[in-house]
Formats: structure tokens, C-alpha cells, sequence
């Protein structure tokens, strides 16, 4: 049993941590109650992790966990002493320099308000990760673990497909702005 | 939505874990993969003095492979038995309920003995467990001890892991050969809890009748339950189509679940037969595939 | 029309509007409107730095928790806060009896008598109230100080069944009111009886609309905290209305300069955060109370519970009737609408239903009875179609029976009564307009889009030989858009504030470098896209490109009159604030350039970010060269101008009249009128009641488009919506009022899995009375889904005698209807 003494601390309480969060090396003090998702969040302001339901069944605090995605609402913080932890500003947290992942949701308009994005952006990393080309109807089922009110998926499934292409052909861009169709069979509304 | 106050006891070895289940026995809450632990955190439905997170014991992580059981650590993760190819081949039946547990990210953390010992009657693991006749490995002051699935799921969401003592494994029966299983789950949603499922696995003799048949059936009472008068119906007999649909509607005096918002019990009675005839009719094409390559 | 004084205002209105929104010369071509643009919203939301409420870091930040009632109906006996006040951290403890004291009631345009605090007083009314705050220095802290409350009750009969609410014995929710009944009226337009004496066929159902919301994945939250000279700042991300401020100081007892709301993005409305109101009330009162900033963000169970935000809960007695050629002449409604607790909008949702009460069909007498009543539940707010798509979902069911009672396929019978082109501008009963459309092309372009007689005929083979279920479902709705706000009032005989003004505002401001600014008042980015709507416009306006646009938001201490998004207006209305702001600016910017090259002004243009000379474009100026002239010589401006470079416009509603006195004619209130045409292909286990998507195809017509991607977005979401409740979402009470959808594994919000591949069409009938003749589409899919759903389950089971009458429809209702019919086949036989 790790029992660290941390100055008078009751370690049942508190802990001190490190992580590898974004590819940088973190450490804390945290409440033992804590939630991986809170400590992100209030501790090192990485807001991107968002709390829609803070019980695990919504997954817009979807994060990589030595590269698999969990809810980080379903963690504490002192579980990931020593882990890796990604989310979704490690892909890029520059907006003029979107990394392709986050290129292909905008181009699909693969979100609108922007809750689940963080989450789906992750999600679409570790699927894409094994470069496989996958069906529409596989990608549905693959990103069906977080929950999306805006869109009705289909332009997320149209950004997965999208940011795939990408990924394989190595380009940052290869698709042009305004070829989106909105999930459309439709290239011409109104014609 | 944030978890009250607790003590938080990081245990490295079974023997500190059961040491600490001992002194807060009841008090105390056991955190391994949090799926289902953290939510009722969240919520505030469990307000325990101590949280004793096993996640670092790494005995318990291990999956071994021996001459008669797959032997799992409780800590193996649920995605695991869905994509380990050791699984697929020595219990295919664990694997495919496994992909009906949740969502993968839920799966990733989620552990096989988590899921156990939470015993709800509705989750696929202990519906699993129950058809394949796995034995659950117990550790307490007074040493190891195995008790079987049926034995083990005592009402609702209740097992009889006493307060002081650690579900630290799990062993499945391998499959032999020539078995043919079946899994069919109905939920609302794809990832939702079981409105009713049922698991088989069955054995046919060289004249293509049933020798050896379990079924276990999810959702439909206090615990997972075996299809027992099926069973009973169908051993020694063709499983033709019609045999089969007959025999499935035995399950419906079994099933006891009470109307929610989400089902009534009348409904829940012919969906039970309904799964069980489809998870037997796909046990029998897997058995006949089986027998004919 | 009931004089001819009406029909001169209701003409005079009509041409007005027409010659507003007329184009200036000929048809223009366009360089932006109506082209798929990446939103310029994008990159902060996919970096993770949307700006949400609960990502706010504001020094010295407080955190309050609530404690809800854990029963339905009950007197607050005693609150006990030793405990909870002796946790080190806790700040402060808040009842309702401090509301009582120190504030006004909530906002509210219901009844008087039927007044609301952010914590209840005296009573509780609902599972899920909320009753005390608890604020502390996390929020961790405030909920262990929620969890160590002892609060008594003394429990009074629920009052769970709307029907048996009105029952003389009931207990009364609000004893001032004296009646569970909160409000009824009966509205009929036309000759309904005799409609009814006369036809041949009349159909009717008795159908219920179930609870859901539109549950956005955030929650709404807001922040208090007191600021300099006595103002009280509020950050919320629930505002529109310019007089949001109003309603909120009122409430507070503050002068309206004293307080300031800072609009905050929304993580998605859908119409629950539309005027939420009691949550920055909330988070504004606990400020004054320790003179601290506190935060106040629901969680996931206050949000299911106590948002406010409940949707309509309808039970219907509803008939038409028809002619025996399949022809509608008239239709009655009858409907309960079960409200809970409290009534804070009135009954508006009704207002939408009657906006377009005739759905795109052509007859014109209708009647429309409604009673309004309190129950112990969340009250009633806002979800996408606020009440309108539930009368779509009653219209075609009605029209779907007639048309198998007649022998009639569903595209058949909906092309015999669809009000014509030449029809529009088109008053329908109860006085509202339908602007323009083209009913027919979108079932045409729908039904070219799915090859409706291969399934028709796959329907046959699967069943006969397979022993499969398929079902085929077709609707064809109406999507009102632009609401104005008499319909607020105009149910009322004497409303206490018959307000008319419905704008919206913009300024554009060109900065000294010859950049773009827009300012947007009265709201904040809500998951749709103003900021794109508005660079777009600027962007068409001045020839600069979409993304050199700057978008900001003003505070209500800086806003002009608006409205903000809700009832489908925001593209039409804030596209028309634009457009008069740069009117404005673009003669500044030629008179300033006229002046300078010495041109006349008339001979003078802008494009591409440059004014010039008809016709010789190498005289002119950059936009920046105008912009240093206005702002840094002024010698060089044309006698008589001032300095700058920025002007704003506020865009009224561009068709609205007012209701008639005896209410026989409503006036226009909702006239930019959308259509849309749904077909869905469905199998269905009739074992397991499951449903499985074969082909899904969505033809909408809004107008002109602005930005097709955004559009197909709107009718994917809104469809996916449509799903949920018309399959899965519930929002549900048991017989004691005790709350049964607490979480998220009982609220059951689709995922992926549940949702069609959907093929999406688009038709463009311009609206003659908004600029570029856009009409509003935001509230999507919703609009039809839960009637094309209902329509295929039923054809799929028709043997079973399979009829949708409930929604959502569930597994087990299938079931049920599947063994009884199969139970009857067996009595037969025997």
C-alpha cells in the first residue's frame, strides 16, 4: 500500500499526482473525490473536457487514457497518477491552425453547438487510429458512445469519412471549403 | 453531480484489500472499473466511508488460459474479452455478450469482476456467467473460496461476497469444439441495459439432437436466471424451428419483472421467449456449422 | 376579415412588407447567400474553447447547489440548515422565504395568480422543485451542504392526471388560482359545424403527444456577481429578448441600469434555454445575498427535473372532415394540454399550433378548444416547433386515416388538398398568412428522391416470403418561421401587455484599418450559426470575405432592440438588420468617396471591398482608404458628416397585424412559412417491437437558402429529434408524481445507432417579404419526423391493426398490439 505522507496531508484525502496530460508532464494535489474530469477542468483549465451528465452516458468529457477513450467523469484524478491523458487541444489548440482531424469536422459541419465536439474529435483519433477504411454504418456505430443533440450524426459520420481520407492521403487539405453537402444527396438545393 | 467525501485507500495487493474490506466491512465500496460505482457516486446513492480502488493490484489483471478454464483476474478489462483473440477461441460466447455491454469507452474500463459483483440482473456478464456455469474465485480472512455463478447472484443487485471478503476471479468453462452458442439482447438503445437477453450454448449428438443445452436469461427477474424448463424441453430432442419455439415459452413462467417505464411485465414475458428462441436457433446453426466443417 | 377597415390594414400590410423586401433592380446575382461556407463559429469550438458558462473563470467564484423537493406536492414545514451552514466552506444557505422578501415573482405570462419564485415558497409543486441553495466555496462543498440539509414536508395528494386535476375534488396546486383549470378558450373560425354536417367522411382519433424536452447536453447555468457602481453582472447562457434585463431587475427589485447580462454561448437550446429565466434570477438573488460572485450551472438531474423546460404533454379529441373525393373541409380539435405547475409562457405553444392550424391543406373552417392544466410537474417551456409540431403530428394522422379509410395513397391525398402557388400570400382561418410556397414541388422532389414503388412492392415480398414487416410513411408539414409577438397575448381578452415589437438589431462597425466588426445584441451563439449568417450578409454586402468578418456580442447595457433566436426568425431576422445597417454604411462609404475622387455619388459602387465607378473600376478606393479618411480627416468628409465609421439598424418584424378585439381574426403573427415532405421506410419485429430504418428521405423548403450545409444540418438534427420523441424520450411521472426519467439511462436521448441515413432535399420558394427571400429552418425535422415515424409503424402492422396513438411509441406498445390482434385471429379461428 502507497501511503504517502504529504506534510500532515491524510493521503486517504489527498494526493499528489503526475501525469502526462497533452504530452506534458503535470503534477498536483487533488482531493481524493476529485473527478478526472473536474481536475482537467478547474486545475489545468482544459475546458475542453465538457460535463453534460457527470454519470457516463453522454460522453462529452471523452478523453484518451493511454490512447483509449473514457469518461473522465467516471475517473478520479488520483487514478491517473502516472498515466497518459489526451484531450482534444493535443490534436491542436491553435484555431488558425487546425490539426486535419478538426479541419474535417468543420468542412462537414460535423457540429453545431460544439459540446460533443471535443469528445468526437478524440473519439475520431482512436478509430482512425489502425488507418482502416470503414462503411458509414460502421463509423455510426463507432462513434454511438457519445451522444450528439445538434447534427443527427450524419455530418459526423460525413467528418470521420472525411478526416480519414485526409489521414491517409497525408494532406492537410484536401478538400476545398463549400463542397459540404450537409449530409445531401442533393449538390444543387434549388436546382 | 459530485461524489461526497470518502477515504481512499489505493490497496496494492489482495491481501491489504481484504484486510481494509475487513475493518470497514460494510462502510466500504470497491472501485474497479467505476462504470457503474462512480455514477451512483455522482448521484449521491452511495455515500461510503471508504473507497478501496483495486486498480493497482496487479494480480488481479491477469487472464490465464489453463487446461479446463479460462481463468480471469477480476480487474480484466471488458474490452479485453471482447478483442482478445484468446477469448474469441476458448469462450466465444463471453466475448460476443461482451460487445453488448455499454459502449466501448465504458468498455475500456470496465471490468469483468466489477460487473460480476455489482450483479444486476439486467448486465450481459452475469447473465454470461450463469449460462456457462463460471466459477467465482472469493478471498477473505479465512483464505480463497469458489462458489458457483448460480449460487452467486443471491436477489437484487445482491451477491453473497460477504462484507469482509473480494471477488478476485473468475473461471469460464472452455468451450468444447463442437458447441454452438447464441446471444440475443433487446434494449431501447444499442449500449442500454437489457430489456431481455438470452445467452445459449448447446452440444447436438451425431442423430443432430440436443446433449448438452444452458440458457441463461437476462433481465427478467432479481438475478440472471438458467432457462431450466427450456433446457429440460429441448435435451435429447431435434431442435426443429417449431421444437424450438415451443420449448422457448416456458421461459415466460419464469420471468417475474414487475412493469418500469421501459417495459411492462407482459411485454418483457413474450420478449423473453422471443430472445430465447432466437439465441437457441443461432446455438443450433452454430452447432450444425460445427458438426457438418 | 371582419371589415373592411381590417382588410385595408391587412392590405396595406401586405404591400408594405412586399415593397421592403422588393431587390433593387432585377435579379442579383449572388455571390455568398446560398453557398455551403465553413462556419466561422468552427475553430473555437473544436479547439475546446467555446466559452460556455461552466468554463467561466471569474476570481473569487462561489458555487451554489440545489436541494429539489423529493415530493410532488407538499407544504414546507421546516428548514434546518445547523448541519449544512457548520461544513467548513459553506458560505451561505438560501430559502424561499428570502425570495418571498427580498424579490418580486419570476417572469411570467401566464395568469397572476399563478406566481412563481426561483426557490419555492410556502409549497412545493413538483419532484425536482427547487427549494433551498446551498452556496459554498466549490461546488463539492455546496452539495455536501445540500446532502447535510433537513428539510420537513407535509405531503398534499398529488395531482399527477391532468383529467383528474379538473375533478372537484382535486387538491389545488395554487390555492390563489382557485382551479387546477390554469386557462381555456375555444376558437372557431369558419363554418366548422356545418363543415362537419355536411361531409361525407369524418375521422377521428384520440391521440396523446408525450413529455420530452429539448435536453441539451449543457445544462443551463448562470453566474451573479456584483460589479462597480451598484450594477449586479450577470453571465447566463439563456439570453434573448432585449427585455430579458427588464424581466430579471423587475424580478430582483433593481433599476434596469443595475443589472447587466453578458450573453454566454449555449452548448445547444433546442428551445430549453429560450427565455430561461429563473436560473440567472437564481444565480443573480445569491449574489446580492453574500455580495459574491456565485455560479449557478445545473447539473444533469436539476436539468431533467427542474429546467423549466418540460414540453407539451397533449391529449387530443380530434376530427376532420372530408368530402368523398378525399377532399378536407373541416377539422376539430380538442385538446388538454397538461402544463405542470406553472404556466410562465402562457399558453403560446398553442399560438404556434394555430399559426398554422390548417397544415399545408386547403379548407378553412377550423376549431381549436384548449384547456390548460396544472399538474405536479416541471412546468412546460420551449422545444423546437414550441407546440406547433404537435399539431402537425394530429393533422396527418387524421389525414393518414382518411386516407386509408378512403382507399387513398398518402402522397395522393396530400396533393388533392395542398393550397396552390397561386393561392399565396394565403390567409388561412384564424388569420395568419402563409407568404409563398410550392407544396407540390417538394412532395415531387421527395418522392424523386426514393423509389417508393420498389418498396411498395419489397413490402409485399418481404412479408410473403420472408415473414417481414416493412412499413412506408409520408408526411408532408409546415414549418412556421418569424414569429411576432402579439401571439403572446392575443389569447388573452385583456392582456395585461399587448406588446407588438419583435426586432432584431445589428451594427457594423469598419474600423480605421478597413476591418469588419458586427455587433449582434440580445443573444449568444446557441449551436446555430449567427456569426456565419453574419459575415455572410456583410461578406454578399461589401464584397469582403466571410472570414475577415469579426462577430461580437453585446451586453445588455450595450444592446439594441432584439429578440434573439427562437420560433425559426434568427437568419430572416438578423439578415434584415444587416442588410439596413449596411445600406446605411455603404452610402456613407460612397458619399465619402464620391466626395473625395470628386464623382457624383450615384455613378459610384462597391465590390469586393472597394467603391468605384460603374463601369470603370480602376477609379476608386479600398474600403481602408474610406475608413482613414472617416476616421482620421475630417476636413476631407463632405460638408455636414460626422466623423466614423459604423452604423446600426434595428429590423422590425416584417409582417405582423394586429388580432381583431373580438379574436375572430388573430392577425398575421407567424408568416414566413416553410414546408417540408418526409418519407420513411421502416421495419418493424412485431416480437420484439423493435424498429429498424430501410430509407429516410427529407425534402424542406425554406426560402432561399443562405447556407445549404447549415440548413441540412438544422433538418438532420431536428429529424433526429423527431426520433427521439416520437421512439425513445420521456420525460415520465408514476401515479404519485415521483419523477421516473432522473438520469440518462432513463431519458433516453438517441445516439447514432438509432438514427437513419438520411437523404436530404431542397426546394426554394422565396418569401416576398424578407430580404433575399429567406425563411426560417431552424426547428428542422422535428417538425415531421414524429408523423412519418407514426405513419410507417402503422402500415408496417397494419394486419395487426397496428394504430399509433401515443408517442413515443414503445417496444412494449407494439407488442401489446401485436399479441391482442393475434389473440383475436385465434378466438376467430376457433
Amino acid at each position: 500500500m502507497t501511503i504517502q505522507t504529504q506534510g500532515g496531508v491524510d493521503p486517504t484525502l489527498q494526493r499528489t499526482i503526475t501525469a502526462r496530460v497533452n504530452g506534458r508532464d503535470v503534477s498536483g494535489v487533488v482531493d481524493t473525490r476529485t473527478t478526472l474530469a473536474d481536475w482537467l477542468r478547474d486545475e489545468l483549465d482544459l475546458v475542453s473536457v465538457h460535463l453534460g451528465c457527470e454519470h457516463g452516458v453522454c460522453g462529452c468529457c471523452t478523453i484518451l487514457l493511454d490512447g483509449q477513450s473514457v469518461r473522465a467523469c467516471l475517473m478520479l484524478a488520483a487514478q491517473v497518477n502516472g498515466r497518459d491523458v489526451e484531450t482534444v487541444e493535443s490534436l491542436s489548440s491553435d484555431q488558425t491552425k487546425l490539426h486535419p482531424i478538426q479541419e474535417a469536422f468543420q468542412e462537414e459541419h460535423g457540429l453545431q453547438c460544439g459540446f460533443c465536439t471535443p469528445a468526437m474529435v478524440l473519439r475520431t483519433k482512436e478509430i482512425l487510429a489502425d488507418g482502416r477504411e470503414r462503411t458509414d454504418e460502421e463509423v455510426r456505430q463507432d462513434i454511438s458512445g457519445i451522444l450528439c443533440r445538434c447534427t443527427g450524426y450524419q455530418n459526423i459520420i460525413n467528418s470521420v469519412q472525411c478526416a480519414a481520407r485526409k489521414l491517409r492521403a497525408g494532406s492537410p487539405a484536401p478538400i476545398a471549403a463549400g463542397t459540404g453537402t450537409g449530409g445531401s444527396s442533393d449538390q444543387n438545393p434549388g436546382a | 453531480m459530485k461524489p461526497p467525501r470518502f477515504a481512499y485507500y489505493d490497496p496494492d495487493t489482495v491481501a491489504e484489500a481484504v484486510e481494509l474490506k475487513a475493518r470497514f466491512e460494510t462502510d466500504a465500496v470497491v472501485l474497479a472499473g467505476g462504470q457503474s460505482l462512480v455514477p451512483m457516486l455522482a448521484t449521491r446513492l452511495a455515500k461510503p466511508d471508504a473507497l478501496l480502488d483495486i486498480n493497482r493490484i496487479s494480480s488481479l489483471q491477469q487472464l490465464e488460459v489453463g487446461p479446463t478454464h479460462v481463468e480471469f483476474g477480476a480487474l480484466v478489462r471488458q474490452y479485453q474479452l471482447e478483442t482478445d483473440p484468446l477469448v474469441a477461441r476458448n469462450v466465444p460466447l463471453l466475448a460476443a455478450v461482451t460487445h453488448y455491454i455499454g459502449h466501448v469507452e465504458n468498455r475500456h474500463r470496465g471490468t469483468v469482476g466489477g460487473s460480476l459483483a455489482h450483479a444486476d440482473s439486467a448486465a450481459e456478464l452475469p447473465t454470461a456467467a450463469v449460462t456457462l456455469d463460471a466459477e467465482m474465485v472469493i478471498e477473505g480472512p479465512a483464505g480463497r473460496r469458489v462458489e458457483a455463478a448460480r449460487d452467486f447472484f443471491a436477489g437484487w443487485m445482491t451477491s453473497t461476497i460477504a462484507p469482509d471478503e473480494l471477488l478476485v476471479a473468475v473461471r469460464f468453462p472452455i468451450t468444447p469444439a463442437d458447441a454452438g452458442w447464441g446471444f440475443v439482447e433487446v434494449a431501447r438503445r444499442e449500449g442500454d441495459f437489457a430489456l431481455a437477453a438470452a445467452a445459449a450454448q448447446l452440444r447436438l449428438d451425431e442423430a443432430g439432437r440436443v446433449s448438452e443445452i444452458a440458457i441463461g436469461l437476462a433481465s427478467i427477474s432479481d438475478r440472471p436466471l438458467r432457462a431450466t424448463e427450456v433446457e429440460a424441453q429441448l435435451l435429447g430432442q431435434l431442435p426443429t424451428a417449431d421444437a424450438v419455439a415451443v420449448a422457448a415459452r416456458a421461459i415466460e413462467e419464469q420471468v417475474t419483472a414487475s412493469d418500469d417505464m421501459h417495459a411492462t411485465h407482459s411485454y418483457r414475458r413474450h420478449l423473453a421467449a422471443t430472445v430465447t428462441q432466437r439465441a437457441v436457433l443461432e446455438a443450433v446453426g452454430r452447432a450444425q456449422e460445427g458438426n457438418r466443417s | 376579415m371582419t371589415s373592411d377597415t381590417t382588410n385595408d390594414a391587412f392590405n396595406d400590410a401586405l404591400a408594405r412588407a412586399a415593397e421592403a423586401a422588393a431587390p433593387s433592380g432585377g435579379q442579383v446575382k449572388r455571390k455568398y447567400i446560398g453557398r455551403s461556407m465553413k462556419r466561422v463559429e468552427d475553430p473555437r469550438l473544436l479547439t475546446g474553447r467555446g466559452g460556455f458558462i461552466a468554463d467561466q473563470k471569474i476570481a473569487g467564484l462561489t458555487h451554489a447547489a440545489i436541494f429539489r423537493s423529493p415530493v410532488a406536492h407538499g407544504r414546507i414545514v421546516s428548514i434546518d440548515a445547523t448541519a449544512a451552514l457548520a461544513i467548513p466552506g459553506v458560505i451561505a444557505v438560501v430559502t424561499g422565504e428570502d425570495c418571498r422578501a427580498k424579490m418580486n415573482p419570476c417572469m411570467n405570462f401566464g395568469p397572476s395568480t399563478i406566481p412563481q419564485y426561483p426557490l419555492a415558497v410556502d409549497k412545493v409543486r413538483y419532484v425536482g422543485e427547487a427549494v433551498v441553495a446551498v452556496i459554498a466555496d466549490t461546488r463539492y462543498l455546496a452539495e455536501d451542504g445540500v446532502d447535510a440539509l433537513d428539510v420537513e414536508f407535509e405531503e398534499l395528494p398529488p395531482v399527477v392526471n391532468p383529467f383528474k386535476a379538473l375533478e372537484a375534488d382535486a387538491a389545488l396546486l395554487h390555492e390563489g388560482h382557485g382551479s387546477n383549470l390554469a386557462y381555456e378558450r375555444s376558437f372557431t373560425f369558419g363554418e366548422v359545424d356545418e363543415a362537419f354536417e355536411r361531409a361525407d367522411l369524418v375521422v377521428s382519433d384520440t391521440l396523446h403527444w408525450g413529455r420530452s424536452a429539448g435536453m441539451p447536453l449543457e445544462t443551463t447555468g448562470a453566474i451573479g456577481k456584483p460589479g462597480l457602481n451598484g450594477v449586479l453582472e450577470i453571465y447566463c447562457n439563456s439570453m434573448n429578448f432585449s427585455y430579458f434585463v427588464w424581466l430579471i431587475a423587475t424580478a430582483l427589485k433593481l433599476p434596469s441600469n443595475r443589472v447587466t447580462i453578458n450573453p454566454v454561448p449555449a452548448g445547444g437550446s433546442f428551445g430549453s434555454k429560450f427565455t430561461a429565466h429563473k436560473v440567472p434570477t437564481l444565480a443573480g438573488f445569491l449574489a446580492l445575498q453574500v455580495n459574491r460572485p456565485v455560479s449557478y450551472v445545473e447539473d444533469r438531474l436539476d436539468h431533467l427535473m427542474n429546467s423549466d423546460h418540460h414540453a407539451s404533454d397533449r391529449y387530443y379529441e380530434a376530427k376532420l372532415a372530408l368530402t368523398c373525393d378525399g377532399t378536407i373541409v373541416g377539422m376539430d380539435v380538442d385538446v388538454v394540454d397538461d402544463y405542470g405547475a406553472y404556466l410562465q409562457f402562457g399558453v403560446g405553444t398553442h399560438g404556434n399550433a394555430l399559426s398554422q392550424g390548417v397544415g399545408p391543406y386547403n379548407f378553412n373552417n377550423l376549431r381549436y378548444h384548449l384547456r390548460a392544466v396544472l399538474t405536479n410537474k416541471c412546468q412546460q417551456g420551449a422545444y423546437r416547433g414550441f407546440g406547433s409540431e404537435v399539431h402537425n403530428w394530429v393533422l396527418e394522422r387524421l389525414v393518414d386515416q382518411a386516407a386509408e379509410k378512403l382507399g387513398m395513397a398518402p402522397e395522393v391525398i396530400r396533393r388533392k388538398n395542398f393550397i396552390q402557388p397561386e393561392q399565396f400570400p394565403h390567409k388561412i382561418p384564424g388569420g395568419n398568412l402563409y407568404d409563398s410556397g410550392d407544396y407540390e414541388a417538394v412532395l415531387d422532389k421527395a418522392l424523386s428522391m426514393i423509389d417508393l414503388e420498389h418498396w411498395r412492392k419489397e413490402k409485399k415480398r418481404l412479408r410473403e416470403e420472408e415473414n417481414r414487416y416493412i412499413g412506408i410513411g409520408l408526411v408532408t408539414t409546415q414549418e412556421r418561421s418569424v414569429f411576432s409577438s402579439t401571439e403572446f397575448w392575443y389569447w388573452f381578452d385583456e392582456p395585461a401587455f399587448p406588446i407588438t415589437s419583435s426586432p432584431e438589431s445589428a451594427t457594423i462597425t469598419i474600423d480605421p484599418s478597413g476591418e469588419f466588426q458586427v455587433l449582434l445584441h440580445s443573444q449568444a451563439m446557441w449551436g446555430n450559426s449567427p456569426e456565419t449568417v453574419a459575415a455572410m450578409v456583410v461578406a454578399e454586402e461589401f464584397g469582403v470575405e466571410p472570414d475577415k468578418v469579426n462577430i461580437r456580442y453585446a451586453d445588455s447595457a450595450h444592446a439594441l432592440p432584439g429578440t434573439g433566436p427562437g420560433g425559426s426568425r434568427f437568419t430572416v431576422m438578423v439578415t434584415g438588420a444587416i442588410r439596413g445597417a449596411a445600406k446605411k454604411l455603404q452610402k456613407k462609404i460612397i458619399e465619402i468617396a464620391a466626395h473625395t475622387l470628386e464623382v457624383p455619388p450615384e455613378d459610384m459602387e462597391i465590390t469586393d471591398a472597394r467603391v468605384q465607378v460603374k463601369g470603370a473600376p480602376e477609379v476608386g478606393l479600398s474600403l481602408g482608404e474610406v475608413a482613414a479618411t472617416a476616421y482620421f480627416f475630417a476636413l476631407n468628409l463632405p460638408p455636414g458628416m460626422t466623423s466614423g465609421l459604423e452604423e446600426q439598424h434595428t429590423y422590425d418584424h416584417p409582417l405582423t397585424t394586429l388580432p381583431s378585439p373580438d379574436r375572430s381574426d388573430l392577425g398575421i403573427f407567424y408568416p414566413i412559412m416553410g414546408h417540408n415532405c418526409h418519407i420513411a421506410v421502416m421495419e418493424v419485429d412485431p416480437d420484439t417491437g423493435m424498429t429498424t430504418w430501410l430509407d429516410y428521405v427529407a425534402v424542406h423548403d425554406a426560402g432561399t437558402i443562405v447556407n445549404p450545409i447549415t440548413l441540412g444540418g438544422h433538418v438532420t438534427g431536428g429529424t433526429a429529434q423527431g426520433v427521439g420523441t416520437a421512439l425513445l424520450e420521456e420525460l415520465a411521472y408514476d401515479e404519485d408524481g415521483q419523477f421516473k426519467s432522473s438520469t440518462f439511462l432513463d431519458y433516453l436521448i438517441p445516439t447514432a445507432n438509432e438514427i437513419p441515413a438520411m437523404k436530404l432535399g431542397h426546394v426554394e420558394t422565396p418569401s416576398p417579404y424578407t430580404e433575399y427571400g429567406i425563411k426560417g429552418g431552424g426547428e428542422g425535422g422535428r417538425m415531421a419526423t414524429p408523423g412519418v415515424i407514426s405513419a410507417a409503424i402503422d402500415d408496417a402492422l397494419r394486419e395487426f391493426g397496428m394504430h399509433v396513438q401515443n408517442l413515443p411509441v414503445k417496444p412494449s406498445d407494439i407488442v401489446a398490439t401485436v399479441l391482442a390482434a393475434r389473440e383475436q385471429q385465434k378466438e376467430q379461428r376457433s
